[in-house]
């Protein structure tokens, strides 16, 4: 594996040497820029039409794209780095940002994209474009050095059809639940439906990846002090909120035990109808259009603040800092980003919410598009989003090493407490080595 | 030797273009990028910037890296793969190489998992291995066993593993034992039954030393690819398991090189990963050069 990446290394060098600078212009007097990135495949249709017609714009420049399989994208990206064939123009990982910016990858686009004519970043989300900002210390300030391809607001669903069924009142779009109040329903709704001794539905079923951080956060509690310097899971908020978490399952059992699934299971149970609540990205849209249930939108439940809070994925579009063309290049990021009729043909996909701001309001007005409450989204970009936590360090392993050995918690072999005070040495440990080679990146 | 002839001369100027084309090959894909590997794990090389030399810190981190043990565990575990493909193959190679209806086809059967693509396979058993509605729990639903969610479990995720691989890689190994079976000469088994040995003593000491070299082949291969596996984890377990339990060498190489700028100490990883298997091979061939027959 380590010498097929020194492969991808060594002919992507030689490839850049013989073409003598992809980004280069060739006889004709045209420029040639290349854009790298990874999508659905009617993502990536979407994606090429909206290169087109920045072509069509500018008919002395061509872009080539370089499309990637999503799992492989990263990999991908980071041999053509080590190669110093960086593409003009590519998608990256928002938790990239600091190393990448450290490393000299990322070109700083403040002044190109602020003054650039055509296209206007006011338009697009400002906590969007904030998530790509870095001024050498702190993730979120500063110059820019990218915008986003889309937020991904994770919210939180509920199967309608299975309240009305189970006559428990529809919960309120703009007051969330309790977690008292959110374990009473979910004991309401686990039953057995059929009578034969075995549960055939269940309350809720959350992947402890992808769902803990809203429990914790509306808790009081975080992964990371405000310092981003500092391990926090054996705040006895934290050991609260997890416990909660833990205890849905284990003591409560209102969610798919681990013999009857987890992850991809309790994804499936959901499409199936059998589990009253469950996460819905922006990204599940096209998915859940035929399910055979009404779906909508609610706050994520609240722990002791009683603010309801998500998070927000994103993914972000940067430029090589050794562009030769660093204005049209950065035009392009723009134009990816903000491009009203492109950013409808990929809405139109149901693959991602509008980044223009204005498309947004449209579309969640919209009453034809499913689920009705999409305001939702819209609110957790706009006030109770948050990033997931590696996106403020260098790199993101202290903060996996955290669900690395999770399980037994989850099943109720290991109490929460038991836990964050065995993984939080560990993870200061790795998060003290994630800083100390920023440190070294930086010199 | 004197040449003079023109003819011979190019032939010869020929021989060593054909010879040439895999020779800069492995030069410059192997060699060089082994070297650049060796030389990056003496470095703090994130993979992006400058690569600042650290002598053999990281050979010195691998000791104390408890990620590191485990996965060189779950990658030896996953192993016992080997043995049990090696058995099945010989046994499969053995009823395919008589004269039944079918032969022919189910051959090609048993090599179709072979020509697979591996993404696609993983993609495959990964459906199979679901805890609901996957094939495997459904076919042991009919004898009234409920079957775990395989992969999701720490228990089981290393023998659905293996069980796999061993599927996958079965035709190959048939098909080897298969060739190596036919090439047996039909003298020695008239011989022996003239002699009035069973059909175990012929197995035993006919068959069994007569497709050693095959044995010998297929052992160390799969050591080399066993110690190397990667695309079935990262596709079945991409987090690399329950509590990191199907997370092999190369799995975690990847994730530390990738996904943690940490190339230089991937690097390392790698490095002593390819003594291991450079001393396993070496360790082999010693023991099969003393152990080989004469048959004379």
């Amino acid at each position: 594996m380590m010498l097929m990446a020194m492969l991808v290394v060594v002919i992507t060098g030689a490839l850049s040497a013989c073409s003598s600078g992809s980004s280069g212009g060739s006889e004709d007097g045209n420029v040639n820029l290349t854009f790298m990135f990874s999508g659905q495949p009617q993502e990536q249709t979407a994606y090429k039409n909206v290169v087109k017609k920045f072509e069509e714009a500018h008919p002395d420049v061509k872009v080539k794209t370089v499309v990637t399989a999503g799992d492989q994208y990263d990999t991908k990206l980071q041999a053509a780095i080590a190669g110093k064939s960086v593409p003009d123009v590519f998608f990256y990982n928002p938790g990239n940002l600091k190393a990448y910016v450290n490393s000299g990858v990322l070109m700083d686009i403040t002044d190109l994209v602020e003054n650039a004519e055509g296209a206007d970043l006011t338009k697009i989300w400002e906590s969007g474009v904030n998530k790509y900002r870095y001024d050498g210390e702190v993730a979120g300030q500063g110059a820019i050095y990218g915008l986003p391809k889309d937020l991904g607001p994770f919210a939180f669903g509920y199967n309608k059809t299975m309240f009305e069924e189970a006559g428990i009142p529809l919960p309120d779009p703009d007051k969330p639940y309790t977690l008292e109040e959110f374990l009473e329903v979910n004991k309401q709704l686990t039953k057995d439906k059929d009578g034969d001794g075995k549960l055939d539905q269940w309350g809720t079923g959350l992947n402890v990846n992808w769902s803990l951080q809203p429990f914790v956060w509306s808790n009081g509690a975080d992964w990371l002090d405000e310092t981003h310097t500092k391990v926090t899971v054996d705040d006895p908020k934290f050991i609260e909120a997890l416990q909660y978490f833990a205890d849905l399952q284990n003591v409560h059992k209102v969610t798919p035990s681990i013999a009857e699934g987890q992850t991809l299971d309790t994804y499936q149970r959901w499409m199936q109808g059998q589990i009253g609540f469950f996460p819905v990205g922006p990204w599940d849209m096209g998915a859940y259009k035929d399910l055979k249930f009404e779906y909508d939108l609610l706050p994520w439940p609240v722990g002791s603040t009683g603010e309801t809070q998500a998070w927000i994925g994103s993914l972000g579009i940067g430029v090589s800092s050794k562009t030769k063309h660093a204005e049209l290049a950065a035009e392009l990021a723009l134009y990816l980003s903000s491009d009203e009729e492109g950013q409808q043909a990929l809405v139109d996909q149901q693959v991602q919410l509008p980044n223009n701001t204005d498309v947004a309001e449209k579309w969640a007005a919209d009453t034809s598009i499913k689920p009705a409450n999409k305001q939702e989204f819209l609110d957790i970009i706009g006030e109770h989003g948050r990033d997931l936590p590696t996106n403020f360090t260098y790199t993101g392993e202290w903060y996996d090493e955290f669900f690395k050995n999770i399980q037994p918690v989850i099943d109720g072999k290991k109490t929460a407490e038991e836990y964050v005070k065995e993984a939080q040495p560990k993870m200061q440990e790795l998060l003290d080595k994630a800083i100390k080679q920023e440190e070294q990146a930086k010199k | 030797m004197k040449t003079t002839s023109k003819l011979y001369q190019s032939e010869r100027r020929n021989a060593y273009l054909f010879v040439a084309a895999p020779v800069i090959g492995f030069l410059i894909f192997t060699l060089a990028p082994t070297l650049y590997s060796l030389y990056g794990s003496f470095t703090n090389w994130n993979g992006l910037g400058q690569m600042n030399f650290i002598g053999i810190q990281n050979y010195i981190d691998l000791l104390t890296d408890e990620s590191f043990h485990k996965t060189m565990y779950n990658t030896l575990f996953m192993m016992l793969g080997i043995p049990i493909g090696l058995v099945l193959a010989l046994l499969l190679a053995l009823g395919l190489n008589r004269a039944i209806i079918g032969t022919q086809v189910f051959r090609v059967l048993y090599y179709v998992p072979v020509i697979s693509s591996l993404a696609a396979i993983s993609i495959l058993w990964q459906w199979a291995y679901n805890g609901d509605y996957g094939l495997v729990n459904q076919f042991l639903g009919i004898f009234g066993i409920d079957g775990p969610s395989w992969l999701m479990n720490k228990d089981t995720v290393k023998p659905a593993l293996i069980l796999m691989t061993v599927w996958k890689g079965l035709g190959y190994s048939m098909l080897l034992y298969l060739a190596a079976l036919q090439s047996v000469p039909k003298t020695y088994y008239e011989a022996a039954r003239l002699d009035g040995a069973n059909a175990f003593q012929v197995f035993k000491n006919i068959t069994l030393p007569m497709v050693k070299p095959v044995t010998f082949f297929i052992v160390v291969t799969s050591i080399i690819g066993g110690a190397q596996i990667f695309t079935e984890i990262n596709v079945m377990t991409p987090t690399g398991g329950p509590e990191y339990s199907s997370a092999t060498v190369v799995f975690y190489i990847w994730q530390k090189a990738f996904g943690n700028f940490e190339m230089g100490y991937g690097s390392a990883m790698a490095v002593v990963l390819g003594l291991f298997i450079f001393a396993f091979t070496y360790i082999q061939f010693k023991v099969n050069e003393k152990s080989s027959y004469d048959l004379d």
